[in-house]
């Protein structure tokens, strides 16, 4: 179960980020931490129906730290058409600032988390959110990452345009990567935060662990989509685990698209201040052998907050898919309204959704539901669509369509949205 | 209006209402939990070997099993050797009517409302009641015995009709299925056993009472029901049981088999001891019922009202295995003081064209903590499985919890699965509104009350429907939100 490559770090963790010397404690910490419980199996109640070890073992992979070049064209082919954007370039994790256009201006910093570990934000928040200790792959990022995004947003400050983010994840020979991110918007300040990935290479395997930690402050708000479009030959464990204090608004929106193998998104919102506004949107389109595992922590912690979740789910061919949403209401979290809802389209013949909606509330006062649904198109709107002439595959794309609508509706960037629409409307066509 | 805390309170300091125990001279085991005491059980009882082999097979697979860890309740220590595995009330001799039993048991009957004479003319309800372990009286015996019913002890069962024991004994939670079971493959004292004949519907519903009396016995109950082909049952269970300062462990086991367009309804009342306001005393009550609807067409529908025991820990499951099977589970389970129940219930949709129904009522209240865990599972075969579940929780006092942790797993693109959930409490509103109409707030509580049950309690016979509605309403008396 040990894996090579961190056995030979475990000696000397240090020896990877010389210019974060401070982290070393952290380092060490976190390592002991992995080292406990190691890698999730499925008798790991989070991981139980998602084999990791099947997805780590395929290759002898080793851990990469470092960027290799990697032409400009690579980041370009993520571009939103139309989208009117400040656009970063990330390898393995390191900032590509020739690639990139990056926000400037009072407030704004955005840069290397290397060249940052002495900013205010990153000393208060940095590896701060307790949700991460419970997940061992998030411990073993902490322990062995060697770069990643810091942004932070002084108070009132608001960006003009969205970011969109392209994470190019580029080796030679099969590789695991761990990107690590931190972004804080402070007091009133606002952006929408646009992540795509890119893996150039169809010949090595790029496993991916990346961690992101985001912190939004008092009547702060941010939008964050991540698109997960990959390739055959990447596989990648997303963790991002959220804070939100008073009266702040997150809006987080996972879309995961056809190819990539292997996907599991993290994803944790802990509410440190009350009224608050938490939507959290997910779709996973999935075909050939994909398994998709979102796993998302809706901790309820302080009173009169709202949260919003809605995932849906379209599973073709021998697809896997698999949910868990917990939501968790402490006993202060008094007034609390906390939805969750996931819908699935089974449409593969071997296709199969596993899900764990889950409700532990503490609090009377409180309005919480969950709904969970497994499905097929309902055999009147198919009728329908037929006898008005349009074709059988057709009707199932305009149906998926309008599955996904719920999710891509909500999408605020018109470029985005639409770049989305069309990117769904291409998979079922084919 | 009333202050809530002093409701709560109110609720928190009310006394278990049947708390009493009956002296009678007990034939009881040595504490201990050994292979000699599965002797001495198998010999006490005079089974045959295979049913002693089956025993120490049990205990075999208790020996290599722990006690799990997933539970949503911290696990109370459990000395197993602290306990006397054997108590019977001592054979005088044998019993030809109800005026030979025990008067002092037949008071406690009484006490709790069940008098069997009075049942048997009144109700038309065979009772065949368990006092500990070993049956005591069983009514109307002649009357279904006519039709080919099979209604006795596990223990007469094992004498008379052996080869029906041994054929289905274990087939549907066999003595590996998790620890508590093991145990009772193991040490099961006595139980029921009902076997319906092809093509019968039986006139009358069954029902059997379950008590448990001695201090320090755990009691081991085992009941087995065989619905043959084209046959109907209707099974009812009750317990109460006396005040104890000690707790007490019920580890039963039941076992339903449906054949081919047979039905079981199974309705369990419970209200076993639930310890006082700190949590002292009580009984733990893990059970494994699991049904298997085995015939095309079947159809096993579990309802249950919890209102007792420390900690209630069961799913009662249904195993689709027939085309066309259909399942149910009704529940109402209710937590006051330091109450717990982790309960739920486990569909495995393996036939084709099975239906499953599941509708969960928790209502918590004080410092108890209601789970609802349930796992609906639908196989590759099992084109166009339907399920709807409801799970939907009540919260009373804010220092209750209550959770819901369904496991729904889908490998048919054909199967229609919806599962909700909701939390709530009684809305201030709700009270108000019949407050207006001259209603007090303690019967809008228990009108509201009544109302967010009323599907589960539809479901139960008639006799138990009136017992589980004075069970409910002295539970949650004087509740405003």
């Amino acid at each position: 179960m040990i894996l090579p490559f961190y056995q030979a770090l475990t000696e000397d963790v240090t020896a990877l980020s010389p210019a974060m010397d401070s982290l070393h404690d952290i380092r060490r910490k976190a390592l002991e931490r992995f080292t406990a419980t190691g890698l999730p199996t499925l008798k790991t109640e989070a991981w139980r129906y998602t084999n990791i070890q099947r997805y780590l073992k395929e290759f002898p992979y080793e851990l990469l730290t470092t960027a290799a070049p990697v032409s400009p064209e690579v980041a370009e082919s993520k571009a939103i058409p139309e989208l009117d954007c400040y656009r970063i370039v990330l390898v393995n994790g390191h900032l590509q600032a020739d690639q990139s256009v990056l926000p400037e201006g009072k407030g704004i910093t955005v840069g290397a988390m290397s060249a940052h570990t002495a900013a205010p934000g990153f000393v208060t928040y940095f590896n701060e959110q307790h949700h991460l200790a419970g997940e061992s792959m998030a411990q073993l990022n902490t322990a062995l990452f060697a770069d990643g995004l810091y942004i932070e947003l002084a108070a009132n400050t608001v960006l003009d345009k969205p970011i969109h983010i392209v994470h190019v994840y580029s080796c030679a020979t099969h590789a695991i990567i761990q990107p690590r991110h931190l972004w804080v918007l402070n007091r009133s300040a606002a952006a929408t935060i646009i992540e795509s990935s890119v893996h150039p290479e169809t010949a090595a395997v790029a496993f991916a662990n990346s961690v992101l930690e985001t912190v939004v402050m008092e009547n702060a708000e941010l939008w964050h989509y991540n698109v997960q479009q990959g390739e055959e030959s990447f596989r990648e464990v997303h963790t991002t685990a959220a804070q939100q204090h008073k009266d702040s608004r997150y809006h987080h929106f996972n879309f995961t698209l056809p190819n990539t193998p292997f996907t599991r998104n993290n994803l944790s919102v802990a509410l440190n201040g009350s009224h608050t506004e938490t939507n959290l949107n997910g779709l996973y389109i999935a075909n050939n052998h994909q398994h998709v595992d979102n796993h998302t922590f809706m901790d309820h912690i302080m009173p009169d907050c709202n949260s919003n979740e809605l995932y849906k789910g379209v599973l073709l061919d021998n697809a896997n898919g698999v949910f868990t949403g917990k939501i968790l209401v402490h006993q202060e979290a008094q007034k609390t309204n906390a939805f969750q809802q996931n819908n699935n389209l089974l449409l593969g013949s071997k296709a199969d959704i596993n899900s764990q909606p889950q409700l532990e509330i503490y609090a009377d006062d409180v309005k919480c539901s969950h709904g969970f649904t497994a499905g097929q198109f309902s055999e009147e709107s198919m009728f329908y669509l037929r006898s008005r002439g349009i074709g059988e595959d057709a009707a199932k794309a305009l149906m998926v369509n309008a599955f996904s609508h719920d999710i891509t509706d909500a999408v605020k960037e018109p470029a985005l949205q639409h770049y989305l629409q069309e990117q769904i409307a291409e998979i079922m066509n084919n | 209006m009333i202050n809530s805390n002093e409701i709560i309170d109110d609720i928190a300091n009310k006394e278990y209402e049947f708390g009493f125990s009956t002296d009678i001279e007990m034939d009881i085991a040595p504490p201990g939990l050994n292979e000699d005491i599965i002797r001495f059980i198998s010999a006490k009882k005079n089974e045959p070997e295979w049913l002693l082999e089956w025993r120490l097979k049990g205990f075999a697979a208790f020996k290599k099993m722990e006690f799990p860890k997933w539970q949503h309740f911290e696990m109370p220590a459990l000395d197993l050797q602290a306990l006397s595995y054997y108590a019977a009330p001592r054979k005088k001799k044998q019993l030809a009517s109800l005026d030979e039993v025990d008067p002092e048991l037949l008071a406690t009957f009484e006490k709790l409302g069940i008098p069997l004479n009075e049942q048997k003319a009144l109700t038309g309800v065979a009772v065949d009641a368990v006092f500990d372990s070993v049956s005591v009286a069983t009514t109307f015996k002649g009357k279904l015995k006519e039709m080919g019913v099979i209604f006795c002890s596990f223990g007469e069962a094992v004498q008379e009709h052996p080869d029906l024991v041994k054929k289905y004994l274990g087939s549907v939670v066999p003595h590996t299925d998790n620890i508590f079971a093991a145990l009772n493959a193991a040490v099961f004292s006595d139980g029921s056993f009902v076997y319906i004949p092809k093509g019968v519907r039986c006139p009358m519903e069954l029902s059997t009472y379950f008590r448990i009396n001695a201090q320090n016995t755990g009691q081991f109950e085992r009941t087995l029901i065989i619905a043959d082909d084209n046959s109907y049952v209707s099974y009812l269970e009750g317990c109460t049981a006396p005040m104890r300062d000690e707790n007490q462990l019920h580890a039963a086991v039941v076992e339903l088999i449906a054949m081919e367009q047979a039905e079981i309804k199974y309705s369990t009342v419970q209200n076993w001891y639930p310890g006082d306001k700190d949590g002292k005393g009580g009984i733990y009550n893990f059970v494994t019922k699991r049904g298997i609807c085995k015939g095309a067409a079947s159809k096993i529908s579990w309802t249950q009202v919890e209102t007792g025991s420390a900690i209630t820990w069961k799913y009662p499951s249904v195993i689709l295995q027939g085309d066309h099977s259909e399942g149910e589970f009704y529940s109402v389970a209710v937590v006051r003081n330091k109450q717990i129940a982790d309960t739920g219930t486990k569909i495995h949709h393996i036939g084709k064209n099975t239906k499953s129904r599941i509708i969960s009522k928790g209502i918590s209240a004080g410092r108890g903590d209601n789970s609802y865990r349930g796992l609906v599972a639908v196989g590759p075969r099992a084109d166009n499985a339907r399920n709807f579940t409801q799970c939907d929780s009540l919260l009373i006092g804010n220092q209750c919890g209550s959770h819901t942790f369904p496991y729904i797993e889908s490998r048919n693109k054909s199967a229609m699965i919806e599962h909700e959930a909701t939390t709530s409490k009684i809305g201030e509103d709700q009270i108000f509104y019949l407050n207006q109409r001259g209603i007090d707030s303690e019967k809008a509580v228990a009108l509201i009350v009544n109302g967010y049950v009323k599907e589960v309690l539809n479901q139960l016979p008639m006799e138990f429907a009136v017992e589980a509605q004075k069970l409910l309403s002295i539970t949650l008396e004087g509740s405003v939100g």
